[in-house]
């Protein structure tokens, strides 16, 4: 999905925490931003997920049209993923529920994506019962399930041990089409390059850097994100 | 059985006591909980200029003292008032409004207060799983359940102890208007401690029991 942000600007309780002029992202590219703590990341793909609504400016979607004309292309998993409560297998497929697919399309989806991980054991669980890493997989499973043109990861892999994350980065390439960007937030330099087409460096809710990953991370411009690539 | 038999004949007006008691309570704690839940999670959910102001008006309101609602009820609903030609006053209806009137701002404002954070969450989630607002409404409730079922006790906590107010618009008439609380007031003032202390007991039971009803369901999710 394309996306142009144009002067967005939020703001909270009189601070701005978000400031892009200008911003084009394009079809069937993985974009990884990257950024220190409280630099405006999950702001930027809260307002893209439609859960943020922006002080001033807009964002349009697949070249003009509003969020929501495209909001059942959109999915979005947070950092900190809340799960209903409820059984996992529930929770996986409570999106396409609410899209009202028919049962067979469901168990389909979910027979498509339940082998990236190793969660048989779970399904049945109440998902408030489960451990840090066990609700990122299965809230990027529920993310994936949807198969939206727009695919927004804050943190996916964050909590999760070194063989989830190689699932979930496998997972992510596969989700990957011609008409799907996937955008993940990230503070894993290593997986920003292993993972992404295209880089962007946030400071203070402004873009410092932005790039194809090749050229970022061989001749960074800016000063910070020379000091956080020489770390 | 023996014992039962006899607390009836000699407690034979108790009855209709406890049983206007938990009419009066239930039906003002409903209509405040459907009132004060569909609002108070509306205001939970959303941002708009009032919002604090309207946080602390309910704050205040929450803690107004029964008596002071029961001259307002009083006044509203005596014959010269402005609902006087309904002849409600020290009618059962009179003191569902007065309870009504009190629990309401307790409702919508512990719904406002326990709602917000984790309802927030629930939204922004529904939201970025595509959900409609028919469908996040839902399964906010859904979620908060727990939650909501603790605000409606505590209503039903203050309308089942309340006495200053239906006292005053209910004027505690044998048979018609008169509730457990009232009664003890009643019986203390004429010296029957055994009276007041028996429905002291009911109305202690009564409580208990809607708190283990509460608890039942709170388990069960657990």
């Amino acid at each position: 999905m394309e996306i142009k942000i144009e002067n967005a600007v939020k703001n909270y309780e009189g601070n701005e925490v978000l400031n892009i002029p200008d911003l084009e992202i394009e079809n069937g590219l993985i974009y990884a931003i990257i950024g220190l703590n409280g630099s405006g990341k999950t702001t930027l793909l809260k307002s893209l997920a439609g859960i943020e609504r922006l002080s001033e400016g807009k964002i349009e979607y697949k070249k003009n049209l509003s969020y929501e004309k495209c909001k059942l292309d959109i999915s979005y998993m947070s950092q900190k993923p809340y799960l209903f409560n409820g059984a996992v297998k529930k929770n996986i497929l409570i999106g396409l529920k609410y899209r009202k697919l028919s049962k067979p399309e469901i168990e389909n989806r979910f027979e498509k994506y339940r082998y990236y991980f190793d969660i048989e054991y779970l399904l049945d669980k109440n998902a408030k019962k489960l451990s840090v890493g066990e609700c990122a997989k299965t809230a990027i499973l529920r993310t994936a399930v949807l198969e939206g043109s727009l695919i927004l990861l804050d943190e996916a892999t964050a909590s999760m041990d070194i063989e989830s994350t190689i699932n979930a980065e496998k997972l992510i390439k596969d989700m990957k089409k011609e008409e799907t960007t996937i955008i993940l937030v990230t503070h894993d330099l290593y997986q920003a390059r292993r993972m992404a087409d295209y880089v962007i460096f946030m400071d203070h809710g402004k873009i410092i850097e932005k790039g194809t990953a090749k050229e970022v991370f061989s001749n960074p411009q800016h000063t910070l994100v020379k000091n956080m690539l020489a770390i | 059985m023996n014992l039962i038999t006899t607390f009836f004949t000699e407690y034979n007006d108790i009855v209709p006591v406890v049983l206007m008691s938990l009419f009066i309570s239930i039906m003002s704690t409903a209509i405040a909980s459907i009132l004060g839940l569909i609002s108070g999670m509306w205001v939970a959910l959303h941002d708009f200029k009032l919002k604090r102001g309207l946080i602390r008006v309910t704050d205040t309101l929450m803690s107004l003292p029964p008596v002071l609602m029961g001259l307002l009820v009083y006044l509203l609903l005596s014959r010269k008032g402005p609902l006087g030609d309904f002849q409600l006053l020290f009618t059962p209806a009179a003191m569902i409004i007065a309870q009504c009137l009190l629990v309401l701002p307790i409702i919508f404002g512990l719904s406002v207060s326990s709602i917000s954070k984790s309802g927030l969450e629930v939204k922004g989630t529904c939201i970025s799983l595509g959900a409609g607002k028919v469908d996040t409404f839902i399964t906010v409730i859904k979620e908060s359940r727990n939650q909501i079922l603790s605000v409606i006790t505590a209503g039903f906590g203050r309308a089942i102890s309340e006495v200053g107010a239906v006292m005053m618009v209910g004027g505690n008439i044998k048979g018609y208007t008169r509730v457990m609380t009232t009664y003890i007031a009643l019986e203390t003032g004429k010296g029957n401690f055994n009276q007041a202390i028996v429905i002291g007991f009911i109305l202690l039971f009564v409580s208990f029991l809607i708190n283990s009803i509460l608890h039942f369901f709170q388990g069960r999710d657990a």
